[in-house]
């Protein structure tokens, strides 16, 4: 059994002070919609990183949440069309032979991982799944499907605190997982009960790490489009928990964990007239304020609780910069 | 000048076969198709949609342009041992053969009601009005079916990450003949869906030149119209005299 | 015959030809021929199938009689209707609308459209078509539209061009009206969203037609007339229009003082008739490439078969200039399976020349079109210069290649895919080698007369499209028809909407059928022939010979 958790990615640190390094990324559908300020701040910062982030040429739907039904062969021919790619990108020559594939969002990461990983582990279904797509070259099992965040852990904080230029100082942020990035654990790129890989990244940014156990616990994740008030009161104590340990706002990477953290609580104000709203970030929009990229590439816009009153409040951004925008 | 009776008829004589239905006795090779499983002898260079009419149909159903454009014909069918399912456009694809063919009449599909000015040029248009895009498995199975060999899968996940450009250019050919719809296991209508999408970028991704605007302006202040009064009412003899004077404009 | 053997599409034979003209090219690059004189284009187009003589006889009754029309039109005109209307209850209506639109190409959808836009609510709107909304010419047109928005161009060149192109027949008044309302239409399809050919600066790419002095059309790719026609239709299914499809009409209703007040339908499928009311018709039925006048085979759809000559005439409409037919120079020649199908003009307007067997450019490739067809006969039949294919037609090459050579690599496959795909599905790569082409029947050039409205002398009948005749004189340039089909589908829409506010329903009646069955019977006109034809008979010869009618 090929477990991708047993080849750890290989390090861009040390090339990319020289000269840049490009990965093939994928974006998924949500990134270029409701989550634009995930994609827009990642991007950017990958780039003051000297990372360019390759869009992968003919990217389809990742195949969303892998089926549980016994015979889900069907539901794997999107995420593996996705691989294969990958391997036309660098017959392209457009990979630098490069085969780990980045990924942002945390429900493609998991998607697409657990694709790889079923037809590694069962290459009569990989046999199945080419002879389907037989007009795409075959998929030889190469690819390393990664998250952002790994890249991210392996340039190392050191790396990354050198292009702060405005440090967060005095901001408490509260880093929140979900489970996609972690569960099931064969795939995870953390421990699934105690993760701490955004620690270093937030500390090198000059934050105050706000760590708190509620970071695990379910967002709701699909429920919420069956039960909004349901996964409104699992937000609220996501939520509360944080502001009480110290939060000033949570950091995710999951569009959908944003959403139900963020949007959400419409409706906690609405049953908990006392609560008082707390900005959900993407840690990379966190990252690019540091970096001194400014709000252009965060798509502040897009978040439901709007952080700007807040980071102004805490002199990390302009008081300007957010109101002429608004205007 | 020459006969030109008799070349009238040279060349009407040539294309006999073309403008009034095939004469058996034209015919040198011939090949066997079934429709509907059914077998006819039908002459070899024919296109499926002459060979029925040669074997006695009367199209009604499945013929409209006759030449690649309306998408009436769409048709399957089915080579002699072979286990694959090919899609065509009847007017378009030359009998072959052994070959075993349906026409698809017609195709049951659901267009929605919307008005594009007031729709937001956005991907929550498609998720509005066509929510079940986000069902797409990516089988590509309609770019399998697709005559007229779009990538339909693409344009599909173009709507999906609102990517209008990237949906006109990747859909723009489509005939909206139906077969992609009725193949897709996701019951998803991509022509239907296309075509909204193109509608989007027509009026928001694609802005109307200034020019047009402007020459509607001089229009309506009447700029034209000393122009226009004077040649509506010129003798023929002034106008073959302006139409001999007026200059092309120059190519560069 | 012994079997021929092929290379790249084309047999062996036909290859020697070809390596003339591809060896021939680099001369032609900087080539182009003069255009004709007034006096040279005289003379060539006495070859052309409209002046060649035995074509065309004189009506021997109706609105128009003793004017001289092709036969194959005569013969619809002068024939016994369908039905007599004994058989059908006309008084009793399956339907009651205000404005019936009869044909749902481009001009019938516009029509539709701006009637419902001017008021009429849409369940008092209703358009029938013969078969499928979208089985049309309109769906087909490839080159572009014409529309003079650019600063160098002007609404009078575009008159003057037209009107030139025309031969001066063109009427006036109703021609004014083109070109005034052509940027206006421009700008209704990008308000509805059609998608044209832009420069990155966002203005139109604007490519030159057969017969204009300046560039003005306005394309999709070459696929024009499919962007405008499904962009109408989308809006038409959006809006919940009604329509009824496979039902042609197959007479008007009158109210005995010559007024149109309905129609009878006829499914295709089942046979049944249906008699709607209307308070007025507007007739958009397209033309009649399908009567194959003179034998040449066409690029019209299906159903493209003068059934609204028959209609309108019938009541006492008059039509003007119907007896000149357009017929489109460049019409596929080879391979037989789409001999007659279109070519479009737009890949002159890139730079493709015609070209003999020999390798030579032997005309200007932008004549009117009138000019271009006859040349081309010319050099086949007279000259003998032609190529002839292995089913015995003869044609000459369009030497496509050069469009390439002209506008660099991959303009034929960004600007061309529709043609590009069409010869690749018979093995032939047009950006390698020349295609054979001869002219083939394009268009009804005249047709029901009108005022600028879309009105015809019949009070509540309106016509819009290639039905009308007037605004094209006896010669229609290209781009010039998509563009009439929506200025005066338009027009008609807005006027009869105008009308209906006024007009109560009348009584059906078949008044007019049967006093046109007298004229005929007075005429002596001894005939079983039936109209209209409503589709063209292409079955082949032996199944026809043995059929019958037992069910
Ligand atoms: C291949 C081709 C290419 C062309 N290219 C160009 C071009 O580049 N530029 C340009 O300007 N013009 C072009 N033209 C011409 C132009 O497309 C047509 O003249 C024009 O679109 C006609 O529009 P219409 O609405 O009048 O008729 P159509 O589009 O033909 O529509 C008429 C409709 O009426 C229906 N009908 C007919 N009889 C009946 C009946 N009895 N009852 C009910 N319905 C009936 C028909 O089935 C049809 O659907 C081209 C034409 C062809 C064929
Ligand atoms: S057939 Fe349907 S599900 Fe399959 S790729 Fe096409 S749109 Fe997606
Ligand atoms: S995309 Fe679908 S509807 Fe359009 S041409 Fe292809 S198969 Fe037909
Ligand atoms: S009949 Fe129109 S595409 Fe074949």
């Amino acid at each position: 059994m090929t477990s991708e958790n047993t080849n750890s990615p290989r390090a861009v640190g040390e090339a990319s002070r020289s000269k840049k390094t490009r990965l093939p990324y994928y974006p998924g559908c949500t990134l270029k919609t409701t989550a634009k300020n995930l994609e827009d701040s990642a991007l950017a910062t990958a780039e003051a990183l000297g990372i360019e982030l390759v869009e992968l040429p003919r990217w389809n739907c990742c195949g969303v949440v892998t089926s549980l039904t016994d015979d889900d062969l069907m539901h794997h021919v999107a995420p593996i069309r996705n691989l294969i790619r990958v391997q036309e990108m660098n017959a392209a020559g457009l990979a630098d032979g490069e085969t780990r594939l980045v990924t942002l969002c945390s429900m493609c990461f998991n998607t697409l991982k657990r694709s790889n990983a079923r037809v590694r582990e069962r290459p009569e279904d990989l046999t199945s799944l080419n002879d389907f797509m037989y007009l795409e070259e075959d998929y030889d099992g190469s690819v390393e499907v990664v998250h952002f965040l790994e890249i991210l852990a392996d340039l190392g904080a050191e790396e990354i605190g050198r292009r702060v230029k405005t440090p967060l100082t005095g901001l408490g942020v509260a880093p929140y997982y979900g489970c996609t990035l972690l569960r099931p654990k064969e795939i995870g790129i953390d421990d699934p009960e105690r993760p701490t890989i955004q620690n270093d990244i937030l500390q090198a940014l000059g934050a105050e790490l706000i760590d708190n156990p509620y970071k695990t616990v379910c967002c709701g994740s699909y429920q919420t489009v069956q039960d909004k008030h349901a996964v409104a009161e699992l937000a609220h104590g996501i939520l509360t928990h944080a502001r009480a340990a110290g939060a000033d706002v949570l950091t995710t990477f999951c569009p959908l964990c944003a959403f139900n953290l963020d949007n959400r609580q419409r409706e906690i104000v609405e049953r908990h007239p006392d609560f008082e709203t707390i900005p959900v970030l993407y840690a990379t929009q966190l990252m690019a304020l540091a970096f001194g990229l400014g709000p252009e590439s965060c798509r502040f816009d897009l978040n439901f609780v709007d952080p700007r009153p807040m980071l102004s409040s805490k002199g990390i951004m302009k008081e300007e910069a957010w109101a002429t925008r608004q205007a | 000048m020459g006969n030109q009776t008799g070349m009238m008829e040279r060349i009407s004589e040539s294309t006999r076969s073309l403008t009034t239905g095939v004469d058996t006795k034209d015919v040198e090779h011939w090949v066997m198709i079934y429709i509907m499983g059914r077998g006819y002898r039908v002459p070899a260079d024919l296109t499926i949609m002459t060979a029925m009419e040669f074997a006695g149909y009367r199209l009604i159903r499945s013929c409209g342009c006759r030449q690649g454009f309306c998408g009436a014909c769409a048709t399957i069918f089915r080579r002699e041992g072979e286990y694959k399912l090919e899609s065509a456009l009847a007017c378009q694809t030359r009998v072959e053969d052994g070959m075993s063919l349906v026409q698809i009449p017609f195709s049951p599909a659901d267009a929605a009601s919307y008005d594009i000015a007031s729709e937001a040029y956005a991907y929550s248009v498609f998720s509005k009005h066509y929510p079940e895009v986000a069902r797409c498995v990516s089988c590509n199975t309609c770019t399998k079916a697709c005559p007229q060999d779009l990538e339909v899968m693409d344009y599909v996940q173009s709507a999906i990450k609102g990517d209008f450009g990237g949906l006109t250019e990747q859909s723009f050919d489509c005939i909206q003949c139906g077969l992609c719809a009725i193949r897709c296991p996701a019951e998803i209508v991509q022509y239907n869906v296309a075509q909204l999408g193109r509608r989007m970028y027509g009026r928001y991704g694609s802005p109307e030149p200034a020019h047009l605007k402007a020459r509607i302006a001089e229009i309506e202040e009447g700029k034209f119209d000393e122009a226009l009064d004077r040649l509506a009412g010129a003798s023929t003899e002034e106008l073959e005299k302006l139409y001999a004077a007026s200059e092309r404009e120059s190519d560069g | 015959m012994p079997e021929l053997k092929y290379v790249d599409g084309y047999p062996e034979y036909m290859r020697e030809s070809i390596e003339v003209v591809n060896r021939t090219r680099g001369k032609r690059k900087d080539f182009v021929p003069d255009a004709m004189t007034a006096e040279e284009r005289e003379e060539v187009l006495k070859v052309h199938p409209d002046y060649a003589p035995g074509g065309k006889r004189e009506l021997a009754l109706g609105p128009n009689a003793g004017d001289p029309v092709p036969g194959p039109v005569a013969d619809l005109l002068e024939a016994y209707p369908l039905i007599d209307g004994k058989e059908i209850d006309l008084a009793r209506a399956d339907l009651e609308v205000d404005v019936m639109v009869v044909g749902g190409g481009l001009a019938g959808t516009a029509a539709a459209l701006c009637a419902h836009d001017s008021g009429v609510a849409k369940d008092k709107i209703l358009l029938v078509n013969k078969l499928r909304h979208g089985d049309c010419n309109s769906i087909m047109a490839e080159g572009g539209t014409q529309a003079a928005d650019r600063p160098f161009d002007s609404p009078d060149r575009h008159f003057l061009d037209t009107i030139g192109g025309g031969h001066y027949a063109n009427k006036p008044d109703v021609l004014r009206a083109l070109v005034e309302d052509a940027p206006t239409i421009m700008h209704w399809l990008e308000e509805l969203g059609a998608v044209f050919d832009k420069e990155d600066n966002g203005d139109y790419v604007e490519n030159w037609g057969g017969g204009t002095t300046a560039r003005r059309m306005h394309s999709c790719r070459d696929y024009t007339g499919l962007e405008e026609f499904r962009v109408l239709r989308d809006e038409f299914r959006a809006r919940g229009i009604p329509k009824l499809e496979h039902s042609p009409a197959i007479e008007l209703t009158t109210d005995g003082s010559g007024r149109v007040t309905g129609a009878v339908l006829y499914n295709l499928e089942t046979g049944e008739y249906r008699v709607v009311g209307s308070k007025v018709v507007i007739l958009a039925t397209g033309g009649f490439g399908r009567l194959h006048i003179r034998g040449f085979p066409t690029t019209n759809h299906y159903g493209a078969t003068a059934d609204g000559l028959v209609l309108a005439s019938r009541a006492g409409a008059k039509l003007r200039d119907a007896d000149t037919v357009q017929y489109h120079p460049t019409g596929a020649a080879y391979p037989v399976q789409i001999v007659g199908f279109l070519l479009t003009e737009k890949l002159r307007g890139a730079g493709a020349q015609p070209v003999n067997r020999e390798g030579e450019a032997f005309v200007f490739p932008l004549e009117p079109r009138d000019v271009e067809a006859s040349s081309l006969i010319r050099e086949c039949y007279v000259r003998d210069n032609g190529i002839t294919t292995p089913s015995g037609l003869r044609g000459v090459w369009l030497d496509t290649p050069l469009i390439d050579v002209k506008n660099g690599a991959g303009y034929i496959d960004r600007q061309f895919p529709a043609m590009k795909r069409m010869y690749a599905r018979f093995d032939i790569d047009m950006r390698k080698d020349p295609v054979l082409v001869f002219p083939t029947l394009h268009y009804q050039n005249g047709g029901v007369e009108t005022d600028p409205d879309g009105r015809t002398n019949v009070e509540g009948l309106w016509v819009a499209g290639e039905v009308s005749g007037g605004v094209h004189g006896k010669n229609r340039l290209m781009g010039n028809s998509t563009l009439d089909t929506m200025v005066f589908g338009r027009r008609a829409g807005i006027s009869a909407a105008q009308a209906v506010a006024s007009a109560g329903a009348g009584e059906r009646t078949f008044q007019h059928v049967t006093s046109y069955v007298r004229t005929l019977e007075e005429a002596g006109v001894a005939t079983d022939r039936r109209a209209p034809m409503l589709l063209p008979e292409y079955r082949g010869k032996a199944a026809l010979a043995r059929m019958i009618d037992v069910l």
